[in-house]
Formats: structure tokens, sequence, C-alpha cells
């Protein structure tokens, strides 16, 4: 709970006593931003519609005082137009804010709310958005050339900072961070597209950033299968195998990645028997990693055992259904549903049906092809 | 054979699925680092705030979900910063049949349901593919039948071919089965593809000086991009290859990642090339080409390439041509030419002039000829003409002609030729040869 507490800087000549949340030690979220754990709830849980009524709501009663949680809210409800597929709404409320830069935006501009702060106070997420929106609107070239613009302007912010000195630590590897994000996100366009030699690239150019990294290393071998590039990706797994037993990286989230990628170089080879075996070891280890459920029991099929290849995702679907209710394994349960069954109409209704009850707002429902 | 099949319903049914290989999925998965949310860009310049706020979110989240997390939350929030590029590593069944094409294996899945109430009994399944030429035996449980499907039941098998034909190509399926009520039934099921064409191979072949070049230049036709695993040339027994390679502009010092860095030869789907160069070295030294009818057999190129998750294909091209060569009656060819050659010293060059017809031929007249007014840097020196006698058919013999340079450095010896002596009718001309003459 909230604790009165004097603020004993030398400056305070103020007028009125402001509780500066963040130099509060007894502060908590809802300080930062109005309601924030309920948005944060309901955004976890995957209601969006509920957010976006929420933020309705809050707007009406004008409950939002201070700008910078108009900004935040502004940001939830993009996110939440955006994962709901409503893009149309989703670009009018990234209109109502037609310059980022803007000088409203900024902390000093607002010296009362804000003493002794500066700098922007626009959420990132809000810059990203905006770069991707336009491809949702099927103008995939416009959000390409935003996302390079962003990439530009994280760098500059990242070079400022770096400049700057030590004590801005966890600044610069925020700004880092975002750097890879906005990177990641160009990848992921390109992968969609098939253009997979300036994706591999782009990834190559992120690993020798980054070179310890075991998930980027092993996303840059899957790329690297999916290419067909055997080689290369082989000696990508190693290196990451490699990295998890120098850096005693003993958790089992590391161990499973490693043995994912063990499997997948069975898969490729045909060896099923081998890709199973290693799926089976990740999911004792985690009976939560979804990945191996799934790729296990496409290779179960693979060895011409499809009723078990169905078992696998239909307990998984049963056991851990947050973690497994995912368009994928969706798409998969039915296409095993329909070289099964000559009448798969009906089965195929009853998860559709488990799905509306069970699913978040923005599940594409589409993936059971009822 | 295809016989009738049986009129009225079927207990049985079959169910195919092409069976490629899988493919990862590539999601927009739309998830943000909650930092990146809640907070604005610029919030962790104050070093008060980058200390707080993480805290904060210690506080209120769990740092990693477990299996009590029964929310959404993976969905919404990065876990690891190259979530947001959308591959998992989840594996997805191909969803349509897709192109198949010449060189690729063909692998299904096939499925022979009972949906009907009644156990079926004796059923003989036959697989096989049938093309214009030929029909290939998949499958074939005749010898031993399946005994029994029950009611719902399924029998369930995969079969592969190798795809060696162009055009159109059936699957047929076929049950002989008891059915419930004791009555033979015969099913046959018909899965119709077309298998086209991946790639274009189109060859030139250059001779420059004595070095023969092949260029191939690989189109791909497919609907995919092409990882071209191996692009090998196969030459014939009078030739031996070497693959000329551009050098790697991107130099890799850390020699633990070269396999990681090295660019992957893809051919971009719908259109994309790729040029291959060779060297072709003949092995028997001497005598140029095998003369077979006019025509000179270099070799074939073998083609292996990987498409979705190292799906492989390989093909070989037909046997590839160099330039053919004309057939020479009689042949001048230079044998030795002295290695210093000093400006206006005369010089000895030895020819030999064979004669590759099955008559008698000659007498000969070998002379410089050529465009009067060109100023010739080499010249015969001494009588302008050498005269020889007959040659018999199928022989040679070796002449000595002097020959002095009358300019300094890099010069030809050109324009000589062996004609005729009765009607001066020219045979041939000596190649070119380049020399070096040296001052005094």
């Amino acid at each position: 709970m909230e604790v009165e507490h004097e603020s004993k800087r030398e400056d305070d000549d103020r007028e009125t006593l402001t509780i500066d949340p963040l130099s509060n030690q007894f502060a908590n979220l809802n300080d930062l931003c109005f309601e924030f754990t309920s948005l944060q709830d309901l955004a976890f849980r995957g209601s969006w519609r509920s957010i976006l009524d929420k933020i309705a709501r809050a707007r009406k009663l004008s409950l939002l005082q201070k700008p910078h949680e108009d900004l935040i809210y502004l940001a939830y409800s993009v996110l939440a137009l955006t994962k709901l597929h409503r893009y149309t709404e989703a670009a009018e409320e990234l209109h109502s804010m037609p310059d980022f830069d803007s000088p409203r935006y900024r902390y000093e501009s607002h010296p009362e709310i804000y003493p002794n702060r500066c700098g922007s106070m626009v959420p990132f997420a809000i810059r990203w958005l905006n770069a991707e929106i336009p491809l949702k609107l099927g103008r995939r070239q416009e959000s390409l050339d935003r996302l390079y613009v962003l990439l530009d302007f994280v760098r500059v912010r990242l070079r400022e900072r770096e400049s700057r000195g030590s004590e801005l630590g966890f600044c610069v590897d925020v700004w880092r961070k975002r750097e890879a994000f906005v990177v990641y996100s160009i990848a992921s366009h390109h992968l969609s597209n098939k253009e997979f030699v300036v994706c591999l690239e782009l990834i190559q150019g992120l690993v020798r950033q980054d070179s310890a990294n075991a998930e980027l290393l092993s996303r840059l071998g899957y790329v690297q299968v999916q290419v067909g590039d055997l080689e290369g990706a082989k000696s990508t797994f190693g290196e990451v195998e490699r990295l998890m037993k120098e850096g005693n990286l003993g958790e089992n989230e590391f161990r499973n990645l490693v043995g994912r990628n063990k499997a997948l170089i069975y898969l490729i080879g045909k060896d099923y028997v081998s890709a199973v075996r290693e799926y089976d070891e990740c999911i004792e280890r985690d009976p939560t990693d979804v990945v191996a459920i799934n790729n296990k029991a496409l290779c179960l099929m693979y060895l011409r055992d499809l009723s078990d290849s169905i078992k696998v995702l239909e307990s998984a679907l049963e056991r851990v259904p947050t973690f497994a209710l995912n368009e994928t394994i969706v798409v998969n349960l039915c296409s095993m549903y329909e070289l099964a069954y000559v009448n798969h109409s009906e089965i195929k209704r009853t998860l559709s049906n488990w799905i509306a009850r069970v699913a978040p707002d923005d599940f594409d429902s589409s993936s059971t092809r009822v | 054979m295809s016989a009738a099949a049986t009129q009225g319903s079927h207990s049985l049914a079959f169910r195919v699925m092409r069976l490629c290989k899988p493919s990862f999925q590539i999601a927009n998965p739309l998830r943000v680092d909650p930092l990146d949310l809640f907070v604005g860009e610029d919030i962790f310049d104050d070093s008060a705030a980058a200390a707080q706020i993480p805290r904060l979110l210690q506080q209120n989240h769990l740092t990693k979900p477990s299996e009590s997390d029964l929310t959404y939350r993976h969905r919404f929030e990065l876990r690891n910063p190259s979530d947001a590029m959308g591959l998992s590593g989840l594996l997805m069944l191909p969803q349509s049949f897709g192109a198949i094409y010449l060189g690729e294996t063909f692998c299904s899945y096939i499925s022979i349901n009972n949906s009907s109430s009644f156990e079926v009994r004796d059923i003989t399944i036959k697989a096989e593919i049938q093309t214009e030429k030929q029909r290939i035996l998949l499958l074939d449980t005749s010898k031993s039948p399946v005994e029994t499907i029950r009611a719902g039941g399924r029998y369930d098998f995969i079969v592969e071919h190798d795809v060696k034909e162009l055009g159109a190509h059936t699957l047929v399926c076929t049950a002989l089965y008891n059915d419930g009520e004791g009555e033979k039934k015969y099913l046959p099921q018909f899965f119709k593809f077309i298998v086209a064409n991946p790639l274009s191979v189109r060859t030139k072949v250059r001779a420059v000086k004595e070095n023969t070049f092949l260029e191939a230049c690989i189109e791909n036709h497919t609907k995919s991009n092409l990882y071209m695993d191996q692009v090998e040339f196969e030459p014939t027994q009078n030739w031996s290859v070497k693959v000329l390679k551009a050098d790697e502009h991107h130099s890799e010092t850390n020699f633990k990642n070269r396999e990681i860095f090295k660019p992957a030869v893809l051919i971009r789907a719908g259109g994309g090339t790729h040029n291959y160069l060779y060297q072709l070295i003949s092995s028997t030294p001497g005598s140029t080409q095998v003369k077979i009818d006019g025509s000179n057999v270099l070799g074939k190129l073998q083609i292996t390439w990987r498409t979705n998750l190292g799906e492989p294909g390989r093909l070989q091209t037909q046997q590839i041509l160099g330039s053919p060569i004309t057939h020479k009656e009689i042949e001048l060819q230079i044998v030795e030419v002295p290695s210093v050659i000093v400006l206006e010293r005369p010089f000895l060059v030895r020819i030999n002039l064979t004669n590759q017809t099955d008559q008698k031929m000659g007498p000969f007249q070998v002379c410089l000829q050529g465009d009067p007014s060109e100023e010739r840097a080499v010249m015969i020196n001494g009588l302008q003409a050498v005269v020889l006698p007959q040659l018999e058919a199928s022989s040679s013999t070796e002449f000595i002609l002097n020959l002095i340079a009358i300019r300094l450095e890099v010069q030809k010896i050109a324009g000589i030729k062996v004609l005729d002596a009765r009607d001066n009718k020219i045979y041939d001309t000596l190649p070119d040869l380049e020399i070096f003459v040296d001052s005094d």
C-alpha cells in the first residue's frame, strides 16, 4: 500500500509534495499508471475485448489524470485492436498522435506533474506498432520502410546514451534490446515472405554482436534448416550445444533447447524414432514444452502412427491448455483428423466448440477449418 | 487392368495425404517487452527509475511462467528477445498437395478407413503409380492380406516413389475386401498429380587459347527457393574438370564460425538463376578432341538441390557437347619455336603438316598470305614459299620455316598458310602464335 513519504531532496522547494513513485520504495505498479495491474491481468488472460472496454470507460469518465497514462492506455488500445485484427481502428488510434516527437509528449513540458524528469514519455511499443500496422493493412513496403527508420531512431538514441557513460548502464541495455527487437521484427517479415537470404544476413549480423545467445543461434539454425543448408545448421546447433556446456546453462530451458535442436537434426535425416526419443526427454523435463510435444506428434505421424500422433496433441490440449492452445497445433490436429476420419466434421466441431470456450480473444479460430 | 468398382456403397474409403517434409511455422507474434509498453521510452535515463521499475515488475510477475501459470501471457509478453522473430520451432504439416517436380521423392500417407458399422475382412490392398510409360507397384498385400479392419478402424501405410518422369501421374489405390455381409467388393480410388520440370540448364562452351571453359546457367522454375547442395560436372574420359569460383568476399576470420557464416547458394523461386564455371582440361595431350561424327562430347552435370527442411531432389543433364570440330583435310600445327627470339635475327620454326584424308594429297606450298597493306611483324626469311611434295593418306611430315621478326616485344606469327601447289586452294592456316621479341 502507499505510504506518504516526504521528499527530502535538496532542491525540493515546490509548494506541493509530489510523491514520485519512481523514487518511492513503497510504491507499486498502480502508482505508475492508473489501474495498471488490472490492465496487465486482462492482457495475461488474453481478454483484449475487456481491455478495450476498460480503456473506453477510463476515457469516457476521464479517469486518466496524467498525460503519460493517456499514452499507456493508447498503447494498450492499439495493441488490443491489432490483436483482434481490427487494423483500421488501430491505425485511427495512432492517427490521434500525429507526431510522436511533439513536445507534448515530453516530461519536461509538464514540470508540475513530472518535476526533474525529462525525455519522451511515449512508450516504445507505440512506435513499433505504428511501423507494423501498414503491413496489416496490405502495405508491406511501408511497414518495412518504417521499421528501418525506427531502427535508425533506436541506433541514434543508443549511441547518445552509450557516449554518456556508465551511469546509464541499464538504459543502454534497454535500447540495445530495442535495437535487436526491431531487427527481429524486420527479420520476421522477410521470413514470412520467404526472403531467406536477407533474413540469414540479418540474423548473422545479430549473431556477430551477440554470439552467446543460444536462442538466437538456434533460430539461425532453423532458418538454415528451412532453406536446406543442413551442414550450416548442424554447425550452428553444435555451437549452441557448446555454449550450453561452457556457460553451464544447466537450466531445463536450455537443455530442452539443445534437445529440440538434436531432435530436429534426426527428423531431417528421417530418423523419426530418435527424434521422438529426444522430444520425450524434453517433455519429461518440462511438460509445458509444446514445441517438443507438437513436433513429437508430427514424428509419430511420419512413423505411420496417426492414432498416437492425434493422442499426443489431444492430451496436451487437455493437460496444459494455456500452453498448447496455439494455432499451429490446432491446424496440425485438424489435418490429422481429416486424414484419420472420413467424417471429420463432427470431431472438428467438438474441438472448435471447446476452443471457443477456452481460447483468448486473439485466437485465430479459422485454424480449425470448420 | 482396372476392374470396375463394385457398385453400391463401400465400407472402406481411402484417405490420402502427401507427406513431404513439414515446415516451420512463421508468425508475426505481436509480443512485447513490458518495459516498452507501460513506461515512457526515456524513463530509464533516470537511474532511480532504472533501479525501481524492474524491481516492481519482479514483485508482481513471476519471472518465468510455470506449469501452474494458467494464463496466455506467452502470447503477449516476450520471454526471450528473439521470440519476436516469430520462429518458435513449431513444425506444421503440409497444408496442400503442393507442386511436385522431377527428381524429387513423392511420399504419401495412405489410410484406409472402415466407416461402416461392421467388420471388414480379408483386405487385399494395392497401391501403384501409373504414368504414360509405366506402372510402378508401391504396395501389394495380396500375399498376406490384412485380416480385418474393425468398424471405425483404419489400416495405414506410407509409400514413397522417386519421380523420374514428367507429366501426369496417377496414384491408384485399390482394396479388394469382404464386407460386413460377406460380399466381395472392389474399391479403386485415383489421385492424380502432375510432375513438372524444376530446372533448366543452359550451357556455353568457350575455347580460349588452349583452354576450354564450360559455363552452366541453372534456372529455377519451381515455386520455392532451391538450396544448391551440389552441382558437379562429370566429364567424359578425355577430360578432367576444375571448378572455378570467385574468391569469397566475406572474410570470416573466426574459424569456428566459418560454417555458420558461409553464404548459401540459394536460387530464387520462379525464375532465379545461378551460374557455374568449369575449366576442362584435355586428358589426352596432342590430339584435341574425341571425333565422334563431328560432335564433341564433354560430359554431364549432376545437380542435387534441397528445399523445405532439406527435402532433396536430384537430376542429371544430358550429355553436353562442345563446339563441333570441323573435320580438317589438311592441317598445319606448330611443333617447335625457339625460346628466345631476337629482333632482326632469323629463327627457325618447326611445323607439322598432316594429311587427314584417305587419299594422296599435294604437292603443297607454304607461304605467308594475308592483307598486303598490313605490315607483318614476323616474316618469312628467304624464299617466300616452301614447296612440299605429295603426302600419302593419313600421314604427316615436318618441315622448317625460316622466320625473322622486325618489331620488338609481343608479336604474332600469323598468316602462314598451306595451299595446293597447283590450284592455290587454301587448305589450312597456321593458328596465330604470340612470341616475345627481344632486343639485341
